[in-house]
């Protein structure tokens, strides 16, 4: 019989973690000056990564064997939040073992989730002002220059609000720009002028919109330049489909499937918008000033006008539908009670859009003096309720759409993994900033009942490098559940699932489940 | 760190039993029909925890099962009926001893102990199959280690992670 066989039980043999410090899971106050990983004996480390709360991965160099613990001093700047330390060494028989643990400095979760939570509210005014000033820019300057030369006969006299618009809109999207650029980063307002804020702002769907509308200025601007001829014409008609284009870009509502249909009712919503808008202070002015061609230009507004309004209603309509999906969503979003409140605001418009127009046309064009001076001042007050509906629309920028909260909370996704003796119905819950709950039910084979004394869950992601972590599940009235994981990183995690069927008989089942961003 | 890891391969290749965390047989082979004494050895306790209680399965065709009682241990028997009725000595045994345990120890984990039984291999089991005893270590505040996975076809012991120690029949000595 053989007496000594160093092969056959050197191969079984594997170092095991002990503890860690801090332990996993735990919330410590501060940054840890130390991390500790103990083991059963002396190992020496082959690879350690940190990933942060912000998803990004650091390498861990500064590390010193001290006996059986590996001694690891992380960076000295550890944000706030859940770190994933993933470690992998090499035990004293050359075998290698790996795994994973988190820890929370301050507080478990990741940064706050992208909706300027850390930006604050200088951002957020910023991002505001800038977007109204944008729409004052496109719907005044631009529509207010298509007004000039497809109503009012090329009037340029009427040509100073338009001129004094487009110059507030171009400052509006340079300054949208910026504050989108920080509110993409995270930053505050202090960063306003570094470059990062000005790229980051470039590289969100708003950099082509901003880009596309400066051209539909300058197109507005030339054909203002180029005085009364064809070309003016359609200088100004490029302008407003330009900047109807720019806009469907960007936005909830672009972005929003169905995308062959949205993207072009956010392009006619805001033509139409251009159109209608754009006439209101060139046909005030002529009507203040006496000018002999109000009354053409009022003709041609009004017959004109219908089909705009028509375009927009439809529009419009579209965009609400798929934007608020369902009545109740009106008032219990946010976003529905911008909605709603715009929706008054319609309503005041158009009153006032139909006394002028019934009531008040053909009498001004007639040139009765009364009729003309009632219609200035409810031209006027278009004017005002619009701009009140811009800073209005302005808002939605920060309310999601109530169809992304339902695709929010639609984030479970159910993976079914088996093995020969059972099976597991794994629902996966994603919440914010890398948070993850596991709802698991466990059945024999052939469906039975299986009442497993034990269920760990043991999940890796080996593309980025991340160790198994493990957790224990636990026994709820429904099944089993791991309720507080952290897995900071997106992208295809594998799941194991050891089920302790009974004390002496463990089996393993096996998928894969995908974390999104 | 490179050279560390030179150091510690050397030592790993140099020297056996020299550090392991799984708890395994000492014989490694035993033949068919034979009566045999399985050592278990227990190098580490859980996560660095004194081990309190071993538990140990016996697998099908192992019968007429005694455990050799250990100081500072109460030792305790589990009996239970065989799938099939085995011969021992002449007469017909169909139950027995199915999983033994000795429990109200304390073995540190820098301490290494190990639980002996002594028990019949079945004469009509395959030579060059594998017989598996599962065995659990209880530690304190419920820390359990439990070696008890048994390589299904096409796996190998070494590709498990819980390995339960592995016994290799061979021919009956004549």
């Amino acid at each position: 019989m053989l007496l000594w066989l160093p092969l056959a039980t050197a191969a079984f043999a594997h170092a095991s973690l002990n503890s860690t410090e801090p332990p996993d899971g735990a919330v410590v106050a501060a940054a840890p000056g130390v991390i500790r990983l103990i083991f059963n004996e002396p190992v020496s480390p082959t690879s350690l990564k940190l990933t942060k709360p912000d998803r990004s991965s650091v390498p861990l160099e500064d590390v010193v064997v001290k006996g059986n613990a590996l001694e690891i001093t992380p960076p000295a700047d550890l944000q706030t939040g859940t770190h994933l330390l993933s470690w992998r060494v090499v035990s004293e028989d050359g075998h290698p073992i790996g795994g994973s643990f988190v820890f929370s400095v301050g507080h478990a979760g990741g940064p706050p989730p992208d909706t300027a939570a850390d930006s604050g509210w200088p951002v957020w005014a910023g991002l505001w002002t800038g977007k109204v000033m944008l729409y004052l820019g496109i719907f005044f300057g631009i529509g207010g220059v298509f007004a000039i030369f497809w109503f009012v006969g090329g009037d340029t006299a009427t040509r100073k609000p338009s001129l004094i618009a487009l110059g507030i809109g171009s400052a509006g999207a340079l300054i949208s720009l910026g504050f989108q650029g920080l509110d993409a980063v995270g930053e505050g307002i202090s960063l306003l002028f570094s470059g990062s804020a000005w790229r980051a702002g470039l590289g969100t769907s708003l950099g082509p919109t901003v880009i596309f509308v400066c051209v539909g200025f300058a197109l507005a601007a030339l054909a203002l330049l180029s005085g009364k001829g064809r070309e003016a014409r359609w200088m100004a008609l490029s302008g407003v489909l330009t900047a109807a284009f720019s806009l469907s870009l960007s936005g909830h509502a672009s972005a929003a499937p169905p995308q062959w249909i949205m993207r072009p009712a956010v392009f006619l919503h805001v033509a139409a918008i251009a159109v209608w808008v754009g006439a209101l202070l060139p046909l005030m002015l002529q009507l203040r000033t006496k000018s002999p061609e109000a009354a053409d230009s009022l003709q041609r507004f009004s017959v004109f006008i219908p089909f705009a309004v028509l375009v927009l209603i439809a529009a419009g309509g579209v965009l609400a539908y798929v934007q608020v999906g369902t009545p109740s969503a009106l008032v219990t979003t946010a976003y529905g009670t911008v909605f709603l409140i715009k929706l008054v605001l319609l309503v005041v418009l158009f009153v006032l859009a139909a006394a002028n127009r019934w009531r008040l046309t053909q009498r001004s064009r007639r040139g009765e003096p009364k009729a003309i001076s009632m219609l200035v001042r409810l031209v006027a007050a278009e004017t005002l309720v619009m701009v009140l509906i811009f800073g209005v629309a302005a808002a939605w920028r920060f309310t999601p759409p109530p169809r992304s909260l339902v695709s929010q909370v639609q984030r479970n996704v159910v993976v079914r993994l088996q093995s020969p003796e059972a099976a597991a119905d794994v629902t996966v819950r994603q919440g914010d900033g890398g948070a993850v709950s596991l709802s698991i039910k466990i059945t024999g084979k052939d469906g039975q009942p299986l009442d497993p004394v034990e269920v760990t869950a043991v999940l890796a992601n080996p593309q980025a490098g991340v160790e198994p972590i493990r957790r224990k599940a636990e026994k709820i009235e429904a099944g089993w559940t791991v309720p507080d994981l952290v897995l900071p990183l997106a992208g295809r995690w594998s799941l194991r699932l050891d089920v302790l069927i009974t004390d002496f008989d463990i089996t393993r089942l096996e998928g894969e489940i995908e974390i999104r961003p | 760190m490179f050279k560390t890891i030179i150091v510690a391969t050397t030592i790993a290749a140099c020297s056996s039993a020299a550090a392991f965390a799984h708890v395994t047989l000492e014989g490694k082979e035993a033949p068919v029909g034979s009566t045999y004494k399985v050592v278990l050895r227990v190098p580490h306790g859980c996560e660095g925890k004194p081990t309190q209680v071993v538990r140990v399965q016996m697998p099908e065709g192992f019968y007429g099962v005694k455990p050799q009682p250990k100081a500072g241990w109460t030792l305790e028997t589990v009996k239970g009926p065989y799938e099939k009725a085995y011969d021992n000595h002449g007469s017909k045994v169909s139950e027995g001893v199915k999983q033994v345990v000795w429990s109200g120890g304390n073995l540190p984990d820098d301490q290494y102990d190990e639980f002996v039984f002594r028990g019949t291999i079945a004469a009509d089991l395959k030579p060059g199959e594998m017989m598996y005893f599962p065995v659990v270590q209880e530690c304190p505040d419920g820390a359990k280690e439990r070696w008890i996975e048994i390589p299904a076809a096409g796996q190998k012991a070494p590709d498990l992670e819980l390995p339960a120690p592995g016994l290799k029949l061979i021919h009956a000595a004549n």
